[in-house]
């Protein structure tokens, strides 16, 4: 009959158009490209599936990749996102489907601790002994990603938190880099006499940046007692940092929170002379043909406490994870293995323009090459960044409250009770 | 097997053809042909749309199992300050761009359609409609950014406000944001008025102008009435598309500084993928669908019967 046919016909359509929907996963995502893992072997060669919300440094990924294809005969298939939010979800909801991620980045604190929670992330405990014992991870490095008394992931990288500076327009105006915090208001107040903002900041994102540095340069173990749990966001040390910062603002030490241009493009412009950054940032100023120490440079900011007995650095460390269900997941852990190694890791520190966590590496920038060592001695303590020292519900809402702040400076007490009360909430379900 | 006949009004001429025989068997296969378009609407919008509604009354985080919490997300959303302020930018958003996009495209209509080359004169209107939200935003960013240049071009013309912080200032953000957004929809609607206006059947028109109406009156009396069930259509999509903004504000201030430009659909995202509050994105996203639904009934509902009272 003829309507039988068409009826075939159109539920025929119906079924291709779904299972074109569904994907046809045959749950090994490597597979297709000749990839390792498959049949419940290790493979000694193949391409790894790799996700990052890192997509601009996608250049240098494919350089490491290169290098790890020469020395191992693993490379990386990369997919990158530049969106941070929309590529956690993306990992998130991975987890859930037969293809999982078998290599991507992510970050520590909280964001982690969900991962392993829920057993999501493969144990690296065995590597991180390793390395610690031959000298390629400090042991301080280890507290970041030990969760339960078990290691989970490993760095992808570090960066310390600095102060770049345009060196044109310290000499145009006879500065120098600062010794104390008294030297680098001093500095702010002669730029601001002048018209030129000595900072910049912003009120998306990055808001939390200076309020991490006064709070860390101030009274470092009530900074490390907020992202615990341990203290109040009103607690007068943190309004007290809170009240300088405003003043800070009022007196014109800052760039107007709203710029939208980019800020190695205000530095490199002179229309700002410093940037409170990570060293992540080396890169992006030398893909603007700046050369480090002869058009910027950086230091390391002062302790606006001068008593306190080390200087505050900030740190920030970003892990490189292995799905724990991942069919090539010892593939991936063989990848990691050798992603500490000092010739990854110089491969990598070098295409990136940054610091490793690899004291073994050799840095080509002489400049970061001694603020590793400086990093590493005693006078230094290393605080972790507010962004991952702090859990999501009470970061997200901080960083609203620091955007309206640098937006609109007046009194913090609002704030910081709006961040407290997210913390509140937070910390009762722990 | 179904055969065609042909058959003749004798009364006003008109020629029918009918199927005799063939109903059942054209029913049938034409439910076959809607069935892959059915399953794929139920598969991607009904199911997920009951999913999240399920979500809703949830603890998810996107990861393991979400856990029954009954209305909670519905206690938290309606208790949380930043509700308020997202409706309210919501609802100017819905008056603004009912306002400016909708009646700059009926006047850019209403000058040009009788216009000679008036499709050139319209032309630089419609090409903005080309470009993404996301592109749109991005430009109006570098104009409005503080020392952008919309006031770098203030200061050189000594217009006073040249040092207002656009983006930063509430609720001035979300006024010029509206602003931006009409740059992109102004055309289209204009676009959409000229089609209205070229339908309308010259005898009325002729009737009026020949008892000496012109301009507003035109307009009020002939042209205005007679563009009814157009302007519905018109109001109807930009009632929903304002109430649905997103684009534009996420790319040019993420809702912010401090939640003071987020729209309901800004509030909805910021939790499900920033907070991670899958359960919580999912309340927002169940009553904003409410208010879409209620809002564009409503409104249809109305309009639909005051046209068939006239």
């Amino acid at each position: 009959m003829k309507h039988t046919r068409m009826l075939a016909i159109a539920g025929l359509a119906g079924a291709l158009a779904l299972s074109a929907c569904g994907g046809g996963d045959d749950g090994n995502g490597s597979s297709d490209d000749g990839g390792p893992g498959t049949n419940g072997t290790v493979a000694d060669s193949g391409t790894l599936k790799f996700y990052t919300d890192k997509a601009a440094w996608e250049p240098q990924f494919d350089q490491v990749s290169a290098a790890s294809e020469d020395q191992i005969g693993f490379d990386l298939d990369f997919t990158g996102y530049s969106d941070a939010d929309t590529y956690s979800a993306f990992i998130k909801q991975s987890f859930r489907t037969a293809e999982k991620p078998t290599l991507f980045t992510w970050h520590t604190g909280d964001a982690l601790a969900e991962l392993v929670d829920e057993g999501m992330v493969a144990s690296t405990g065995d590597l991180w002994a390793e390395a610690i014992a031959n000298g390629d991870v400090p042991e301080d490095l280890q507290q970041y990603y030990t969760y339960n008394g078990d290691q989970y992931c490993v760095p992808l990288n570090v960066a310390y938190w600095v102060l770049y500076y345009n060196k044109h327009v310290f000499a145009d105006h006879g500065l120098e880099p600062p010794q104390t915090w008294d030297d680098l208001m001093h500095i702010a107040e002669t730029l601001a006499d002048e018209g030129i903002p000595a900072f910049y900041q912003t009120n998306i994102l990055f808001s939390f940046v200076w309020f991490q540095t006064l709070l860390a340069g101030s009274d470092p173990d009530l900074y490390e007692a907020l992202g615990t749990g341990e203290a109040s966001y009103t607690d007068p040390g943190v309004v007290a940092v809170m009240e300088q910062w405003g003043d800070m603002i009022e007196a014109g030490y800052f760039s107007d929170p709203g710029l939208a241009d980019d800020p190695q493009v205000l530095l490199n412009n002179g229309d700002l002379a410093m940037l409170n950054f990570g060293t992540f940032f080396t890169g992006s100023l030398n893909a603007l043909d700046m050369t480090s120490g002869e058009d910027y440079d950086f230091f390391v900011i002062p302790n606006v406490n001068p008593d306190l007995p080390q200087t505050s650095l900030i740190v920030e460390t970003g892990p490189l994870c292995a799905a724990e269900e991942a069919d090539d997941r010892a593939e991936a852990v063989a990848y990691m293995d050798w992603w500490l190694g000092a010739d990854a890791q110089t491969e990598w520190a070098n295409a990136r323009g940054d610091v490793s966590f690899n004291p073994n590496a050799e840095i080509r920038d002489e400049r970061l090459a001694d603020l590793g060592e400086e990093a590493n001695a005693g006078d230094i303590r290393l605080i972790e960044r507010y962004f991952e020292a702090t859990p999501q519900p009470v970061l997200t809402a901080a960083l609203d409250g620091f955007g309206a702040f640098v937006t609109n400076p007046g009194d913090p007490m609002p704030i910081l009770e709006n961040i407290q009360a997210e913390a509140d909430a937070y910390w009762a379900n722990q | 097997m179904s055969s065609t006949s042909v058959q003749v009004d004798p009364d006003s001429g008109v020629v029918r053809r009918t199927r005799s025989g063939g109903r059942p068997s054209y029913r049938w296969s034409a439910k076959g042909f809607v069935a892959p378009g059915v399953f794929i609407v139920a598969g991607l919008l009904y199911l997920p749309f009951l999913w999240t509604t399920f979500l809703s009354f949830t603890r998810y985080r996107g990861l393991g199992s979400p856990e029954w919490i009954g209305l909670d997300n519905y206690v938290a959303m309606f208790s949380d300050p930043a509700l308020l302020t997202s409706l309210r930018n919501t609802a100017f958003w819905v008056v603004g761009t009912i306002a400016v996009p909708v009646g700059i495209g009926l006047l850019i209509a209403v000058l040009t359609y009788n216009m000679r080359f008036g499709a050139w004169f319209r032309l630089p209107f419609l090409i903005p409609y080309a470009i993404s939200g996301v592109a749109v935003g991005v430009i109006w960013s570098f104009i409005l950014q503080s020392g952008g240049a919309l006031s770098q071009a203030m200061d050189t013309f000594g217009l006073p406000g040249a040092d207002s912080r656009w983006l930063l200032d509430a609720p001035l953000n979300t006024f010029v944001m509206i602003g931006a957004a009409a740059w992109q929809a102004s055309g289209v609607n204009a676009l959409l008025f000229v089609i209205g206006l070229q339908s309308i059947p010259k005898e009325p028109v002729e009737a009026a102008r020949v008892d000496g109406a012109s301009g507003w009156t035109m307009f009020r009396h002939i042209l205005w009435p007679m563009l009814r069930p157009l302007t519905t259509v018109v109001v109807g999509l930009s009632i929903v598309a304002s109430l649905k903004t997103f684009d534009v504000v996420w790319v040019m201030t993420q809702g912010g500084p401090g939640r003071s430009s987020e729209t309901l659909a800004i509030t909805m995202y910021r939790e499900t993928f920033v907070q991670s509050e899958y359960g919580l994105g999912g309340a927002v996203s169940v009553f904003l669908t409410v208010v879409t639904l209620t809002a564009s009934i409503a409104y249809l509902r109305r309009q639909l019967s005051e046209r068939k009272a006239l």
